[in-house]
């Protein structure tokens, strides 16, 4: 599933980044490489998504967050 | 002299470290060649002097933007003789990737663990001298705020200068080895190494050239396409095209691997239950974080102007006060009158001007440095991201933009905020459109006078074209300073919230205005000198000044625009401020006394209504009132944007568009009212 599809205060591991390496490079850089845990602190359906890995509070567009495929933790 | 580069992440405390470091002696340019902007200055450390290049902040090393391309340049091709990697010590594991993406670069490191103090807050508890002995590189942990503890950091200076120390790729190519699950010997790493085998890449390891390969890197792309034969090219190309964008992942996910591998003995996290503050649900609501934003906003620039406005309103009376004593000096002395009507007029007019315009600049840059100094911009920035991304911009862009409305040129500075320099530019030719409250308050004084009841319908319309400049700059403007293929939609970190350092604040602040001080004050002295001379006459007879017969000379040109050539001086007046043009009109049709001193003063004269109606037609009206829309803002501006792109090419494309958008509207609406009315 991809990353948008999860709930708030679920928990999830990051699985796959799709897209050009562009994307790949700047989500990885942010501190998202797979496997990374991660919470979803807010996803109101309609803003971007709010997640806490790492120790950072980070904001993913929608249309960014289907180009991420995670599991649930 | 040795050169010290700072790399870090955006929000690492990189700037605050590089402004205690430099204090004053610090030099604001572009790169050679390049849109981007450079930081260096200097600092003496036992007897030696230093230069501290503050290299645009970017998430890792690979170039996918113009700031992120010379900041890889940078430390790749060894100009520094120190690389200093800051790092965010309450975020360590996030915030070391910068230093994984870095090890494979022969140079001397040393590592700055900052905001120490935050880590400590969050329970965080980290072994600075395990992490030195694990990465055998000088390590420090401190906290940049705290301008007390700058000892420590020159020690950690002084021993990586006397022990120079670099940082292997060597850990990470073993994980990314050791993480490919078809056996070691197929992985792209193994195959693509020994394709380079007989290449000297200088500086860097051959992992690392390796990585940048299969991170599709544009510059290492190129480099390699070069340096190899084109019948191994093709072999490599077989390899990076098969990878896709996976290379990234499987060396992305390697270099976290080893940052959590040393950490895992040298720091523990305090786990805490991580949850969305109270203030952070309303601050990053849909709806209400918006009015949120919109009330920080105010609020802010409110307080810091109320420090401001007395030096504003003393400034504005310092010409009343320093006037007569001119004159009286002037006359004493038997000097020329025209001496005290240019030293009141151009140098001590000037300056009040200029003083006076500094304390919306100084209202601006406080509140601008706050927000970003406690974390509340990026919050902004995320509720505003969907509306300015509509433009290509970044939701940062928020803030100064609505700023504008108080004050064009302040707002120009507030660009800042914005990190690639081409979201900076495209800020500030929207800014341009973007009335202060002296530019609604003529074009609705105006509407008023011609139009009467009927203004408020003026207020609409301005509104309308505003959005419709936008939508015209966005297709002239955008893709050029912000290619869209390098546009990312957000994807942007929150950083945790901070108290402001209130002292190295006001310092960064003070020396920008100091800065932008001086470029304005050139600006507009050069300006008030032409305006004077133009419309110097002995007798103070407009008839009798340049200006005049410069403006009956044009005519037959200006009144394409429907502006004879008392509106279109007054247009040009325009360009000195919005509240000049009034004061030039005034002038320009009742024909008699000192023109310069009512541009000066901002002055209207008090019957300008009725003098313009009986001498103004409506179609006439109209052209002027559109033009004064979309004219230059005002000389503060020129100023600010000039000291902000550091290019004149820039500033006078940007003036040269809005005169055409300006003259062009008012062509449209006096033709069109001609043949209507």
């Amino acid at each position: 599933m991809c990353l948008s599809e999860l709930q708030e205060n679920q928990k999830g591991l990051i699985q796959k980044i799709n897209g050009d390496s562009r994307f790949v490079s700047r989500v990885v850089s942010m501190g998202l490489p797979p496997s990374s845990p991660f919470l979803v602190l807010q996803n109101d359906g309609r803003s971007p998504v709010l997640l806490y890995s790492h120790d950072t509070m980070i904001a993913i567009n929608r249309k960014e967050c289907m180009q991420i495929d995670v599991e649930m933790a | 002299m040795r050169t010290i580069a700072l790399l870090g992440q955006p929000n690492s405390g990189k700037s605050t470290l590089f402004n205690a470091l430099t204090g004053s002696h610090q030099h604001v340019g572009n790169w050679p060649g390049k849109t981007v902007e450079r930081a260096e200055g200097y600092f003496t450390f036992d007897e030696e002097v230093y230069r501290v290049v503050d290299l645009p902040g970017s998430y890792g090393l690979t170039a996918n933007s113009a700031e992120e391309a010379v900041t890889r340049n940078f430390v790749e091709q060894g100009n520094a003789d120190i690389v200093c990697i800051i790092v965010d010590a309450s975020q360590l594991e996030r915030s070391l990737y910068m230093l994984a993406d870095f090890a494979g670069i022969e140079r001397p490191v040393m590592l700055v663990l900052n905001m120490m103090d935050v880590a400590e807050q969050k329970g965080k508890k980290i072994d600075v001298q395990k992490i030195q002995s694990l990465l055998n590189i000088p390590v420090l942990g401190f906290t940049a705020s705290d301008l007390e503890g700058y000892s420590k950091f020159f020690d950690t200076l002084k021993r990586a200068v006397e022990k120079p120390a670099k940082i292997s790729s060597t850990k990470i190519r073993e994980i990314a080895l050791a993480n490919v699950s078809d056996g070691r010997e197929s992985s792209p790493i193994l195959k693509l190494e020994k394709l380079l085998d007989y290449l000297d890449f200088g500086n860097r390891e051959k992992f690392w050239i390796v990585s940048k390969l299969l991170e599709n890197d544009s510059l290492v792309r190129s480099e390699v396409e070069t340096a190899v034969t084109p019948e191994h090219w093709k072999q490599i190309k077989e390899i990076l095209d098969a990878e896709g964008a996976e290379g990234g992942l499987l060396t992305g996910e390697a270099k976290y691997r080893f940052i959590s591998e040393t950490l895992r003995e040298v720091a523990l996290a305090g786990e805490k239950t991580v949850k969305l503050s109270r203030f952070d649900k309303m601050a990053t609501h849909r709806i209400w974080g918006k009015f949120v934003a919109f009330f920080i906003l105010v609020l802010t620039l409110a307080v810091s102007m109320m420090i401001a406005v007395p030096i504003i309103a003393s400034c504005f009376g310092l010409q009343g006060v320093v006037g007569p004593f001119v004159n009286q000096a002037c006359e004493s002395l038997g000097l020329w009158p025209a001496v005290a009507s240019f030293v009141n007029s151009v140098i001590v007019g000037g300056l009040a001007v200029t003083v006076a315009m500094m304390g919306f600049v100084f209202a601006i840059l406080v509140t601008f440095g706050l927000m970003e100094d406690t974390g509340y911009l990026a919050r902004s920035s995320y509720v505003f991201d969907s509306w300015l991304s509509r433009l290509g911009l970044h939701g940062k862009a928020f803030m100064p933009l609505v700023s504008g409305l108080a004050c064009t040129g302040g707002a120009v500075c507030g660009t800042r905020v914005l990190d690639t320099r081409g979201q900076r530019l495209f800020a500030m030719v929207l800014l341009w459109s973007i009335p202060c409250g002296s530019k609604v308050a003529v074009v609705l004084f105006l509407a008023s006078v011609f139009f009467g009841s009927a203004a408020p319908l003026f207020g609409v319309i301005y509104v309308a074209l505003i959005f419709a400049s936008f939508w015209i700059s966005s297709k002239l403007f955008g893709n050029k300073l912000m290619p869209v293929n390098e546009r990312v939609g957000m994807i942007m970190e929150l950083p945790p919230y901070h108290k402001p350092h209130w002292k190295i604040l006001l310092k960064t602040v003070c020396r920008n205005v100091w800065e932008v001080f001086k470029k304005a004050i050139v600006v507009i002295w050069s300006i008030s000198l032409v305006f004077w001379l133009l419309s110097y006459s002995k007798d103070g007879l407009v008839a009798h000044s340049l200006l005049y017969h410069i403006g009956n000379f044009i005519e037959p040109f200006t009144q394409i625009f429907g502006m004879r050539w008392q509106l279109f001086i007054s247009y040009l007046g325009g360009v000195f401020s919005k509240e000049a043009s009034l004061g030039v009109m005034s002038v320009v049709f009742s024909s008699s006394t000192d023109a310069f001193s009512l541009i000066a003063r901002n002055e209207a004269g008090a019957n300008l209504g009725e003098m313009m109606r009986a001498a103004v037609s409506l179609p006439e009206a109209l052209a002027f009132i559109f033009a004064s829309m979309f004219n230059v803002p005002c000389v503060l501006t020129m100023g600010t944007t000039y000291r902000e792109t550091h290019s004149l090419k820039w500033t006078a494309a940007i003036a040269g568009y809005y005169f055409a958008i300006s003259l062009g509207l008012a062509f449209i609406v006096y033709h069109i009212a001609l043949w209507v009315l």
